[in-house]
């Protein structure tokens, strides 16, 4: 019987001129973005790579030069693109993906592409996520509002009730067929994923992306069942077509629309973040007056000293066998990493804490759940960012101990003119993200899957509990 | 169970609010009956109808489809029936025998092969070549004849019609009563609710008329000529 219903359904949709236009032009959509998407990540790929080897290759050829000034010269390196970016961009466009690894100072990231456009741009990111979190709701919306409406306000619910057909079998035909309709659009936009992918040149980690991209797909599905589910709800319980199109209009606006952008305010309130301005003002504060405000730079300084002096059994500077110069900004760089880590901590502490709450406000838009799911399973979420950023600058302190353990044991106090080498700098090894494993990224995504699941049973609570229509 | 009546309704009433559609009827109706309900609009003749579906709960009472109960197994009850509204809905993007294979299949869960479709709809009055063609464009009496179509194919035991006829033209009335002919002497029993004096006394075996939700008077159309029948309704209608 649900086989039936599910087979006449489909009937029904191919037939439907509107059906055949709608999925077209999703798959059409879906076809651009993907390609856009491919073409994007690559071309950036490519640049990122470039770019970074064309750093590396000044930071080797940098020729003689005094270690210190070395460390001040510095290089940049970018955080490569993920193989999934192309189907989310995810936050990449927000927080940047390159940085300058320097003496003294963890940097910010630049190359935000954000920065250079409109807010309105915000909107228009064109990736197949958008379509996939925005589009294919819309498509089912449209094509599942009148499963139960239409049959009630038409009389042939009133028949196959008549005939002894129970409700649930008829939700079940329903579902399946509708599922089925929607996957005559969905399989093949998977299929140009997957050929995307596995056309993609940047494909590091073979099992992990196989399995990041699987569990793309699994969440997607997931969402979408509920929004299918949500739609049959609403169809089966509204007294019309017209009422079940207004209230899932009103649904997919709060979903994709509304409750996004309010959520991001909140967060935003919720857990302010500070501004840049605000935020370099705290970190040269603290590195100047000491993280509790008691423990000043001359005062540091004066205890290195004496720690080194006695160290090396001497009473004088001069008499030290090593440069102290060196062990001073050595000191100094290892405090001034007590202050980042404190004030980096907490800025991606708290867009954690932001995430948290968006993944949480999922309960009210399970779009949110799924695009944090989706940005995460893609690596451009911002919890990849962080673990970049944090591989990035624990290379640059290595780094830059490394300058400063080198100048402190080949000189004297003093001799600033004295320069390392020109072979020297190749010897410090290039730096290579370690991109997380999928298991690492879920961690952060117990929140958004916790959502997603919660809306699946609400969803099939309220679909199963529909009362036999009032036909008469 | 052949001792218990295709349609039986015992004191069976329906009250909304403080307004009674249907007020204590009992009502027998046998294999090879057809049972005409005359009334004006709100005598409670649809109301009887929806109680015989389960499609509305009886305020008291029961109504009986070969002796089940319809409140105690909906499903079971409906088994028996087929039922024929005013006017017969169908899926616009499906063709007749598409429709009649979805109906039917649900109704009783087989799969009929397409020549016996062809020949049910061919039996309701359908010509074969109209099969295959979308009921889109279908008048309201090709409609029907696919609700009979339905009918035949459930091989039902009751029939339950809501003024089938109405807005049919003269000939397509009178084909439909040859229908309800045929299916009568298949051993059906048929409660039909109609305005047509005409085709009840023509096509049905028994009349009741009712008034305010009450059977106010039943009798076998085979005692009663046509211009009595008028005389005996309208004496009924006048206070």
């Amino acid at each position: 019987m649900i086989r039936r219903i599910a087979v006449k359904e489909m009937t029904e949709m191919f037939r439907d001129g509107r059906f055949r236009w709608a999925s077209a032009l999703l798959l059409g959509l879906m076809l651009v973005a993907l390609a856009t998407g491919a073409t994007n990540s690559r071309a950036l790929a490519r640049e990122h790579d470039a770019a970074q080897e064309t750093m590396r290759g000044f930071w080797v050829n940098q020729g003689a030069k005094n270690p210190h000034s070395a460390a001040h010269y510095g290089l940049w390196v970018f955080k490569p693109k993920m193989p999934l970016s192309f189907v989310d961009y995810g936050v990449d466009n927000y927080t940047g993906v390159t940085t300058w690894l320097e003496a003294h100072k963890q940097n910010e990231f630049t190359r935000r592409p954000a920065m250079d456009q409109a807010s309105v741009a915000r909107f228009g990111e064109w990736t197949a996520a958008a379509v996939l979190q925005l589009l294919v709701p819309l498509l089912i919306v449209m094509l599942a509002f009148p499963a139960f409406a239409g049959e009630r306000e038409t009389g042939t619910l009133r028949q196959l009730v008549a005939l002894g057909v129970p409700m649930r079998t008829l939700m079940m035909g329903k579902a399946i067929g509708l599922a089925s309709a929607l996957a005559a659009v969905l399989v093949p936009a998977t299929i140009l994923g997957v050929g995307t992918l596995a056309l993609g040149a940047n494909f590091g980690r073979g099992t992990d992306d196989v399995l990041r991209f699987a569990a793309m797909i699994g969440a997607y599905l997931l969402y979408f069942t509920v929004v299918l589910v949500i739609a049959l709800a609403v169809s089966a319980r509204s007294t019309g077509v017209r009422i079940a199109l207004l209230t899932l209009l009103a649904f997919w606006t709060v979903n994709s629309l509304v409750a996004p952008r309010a959520v991001a305010d909140l967060a935003r309130r919720a857990y302010p973040t500070p501004s840049s301005f605000a935020f370099l003002a705290g970190v040269q504060r603290d590195t100047e007056r000491g993280l509790d405000g008691h423990n000043p730079a001359d005062a540091r300084r004066k205890a290195v000293e004496e720690q080194a002096l006695r160290e090396y059994r001497t009473i004088s500077l001069d008499a030290l066998p090593v440069n102290f110069d060196a062990i001073a900004m050595q000191a100094s760089e290892e405090y001034a990493n007590t202050v980042f880590d404190k004030h980096f901590g907490d800025l991606y502490d708290q867009y954690r804490a932001q995430n948290t709450l968006t993944q949480w406000s999922g309960l009210v838009s399970p779009l949110l759940a799924v695009r944090s799911l989706s940005m995460g399973l893609a690596g451009t979420d911002i919890e990849q960012h962080r673990d970049f950023a944090v591989q990035a600058e624990l290379y640059r302190r290595g780094l830059i101990k490394w300058t400063n353990n080198y100048f402190r044991d080949n000189t004297r106090t003093g001799e600033w003119d004295w320069k390392a080498p020109p072979e020297l700098w190749a010897r410090y090894q290039s730096f290579v993200y370690d991109a997380p494993g999928m298991s690492q990224t879920l961690r952060h995504q117990g929140a958004a899957l916790s959502v997603l699941a919660i809306w699946l049973m609400v969803a099939l609570g309220l679909l199963w509990s529909t009362p036999a229509p009032r036909v008469a | 169970m052949t001792t218990a009546p295709r349609l039986a309704a015992r004191a069976l009433t329906k009250s909304y609010g403080p307004a009674t559609a249907l007020d204590r009827l009992d009502l027998e109706i046998g294999a090879g009956d057809v049972y005409c309900l005359l009334g004006a609009n709100g005598a409670g003749k649809t109301t009887t109808i929806n109680l015989f579906l389960n499609f509305v709960a009886p305020t008291s009472g029961q109504a009986l489809v070969c002796g089940i109960d319809v409140t105690k197994d909906p499903l079971g009850s409906k088994r028996h029936i087929a039922y024929i509204p005013e006017t017969v809905m169908l899926y616009r993007q499906l063709t007749a025998l598409e429709n009649l294979d979805y109906f039917a299949g649900l109704a009783t869960g087989e799969q009929f092969p397409r020549d016996q479709l062809v020949q049910f709809l061919v039996e309701a009055g359908l010509r074969a070549d109209q099969a295959d063609q979308r009921v889109g464009g279908f008048s309201k009496g090709m409609r029907q004849k696919v609700g009979i179509a339905i009918a035949i194919a459930k091989r039902a035991d009751v029939l339950l019609l809501d003024e089938p006829t109405s807005g049919l033209d003269p000939k397509a009335s009178n084909e439909f009563s040859e229908l309800i002919g045929q299916i009568r002497q298949r051993g059906a029993a048929i409660l039909m609710a109609t305005h047509d004096l005409f085709r009840a006394k023509e096509s049905g075996t028994r009349v009741g008329i009712m008034k305010h939700g009450a059977l106010v008077a039943q009798m076998d159309t085979a005692e009663i000529g046509h211009a009595d029948l008028e005389r005996l309704y309208l004496a009924h209608m006048k206070d």
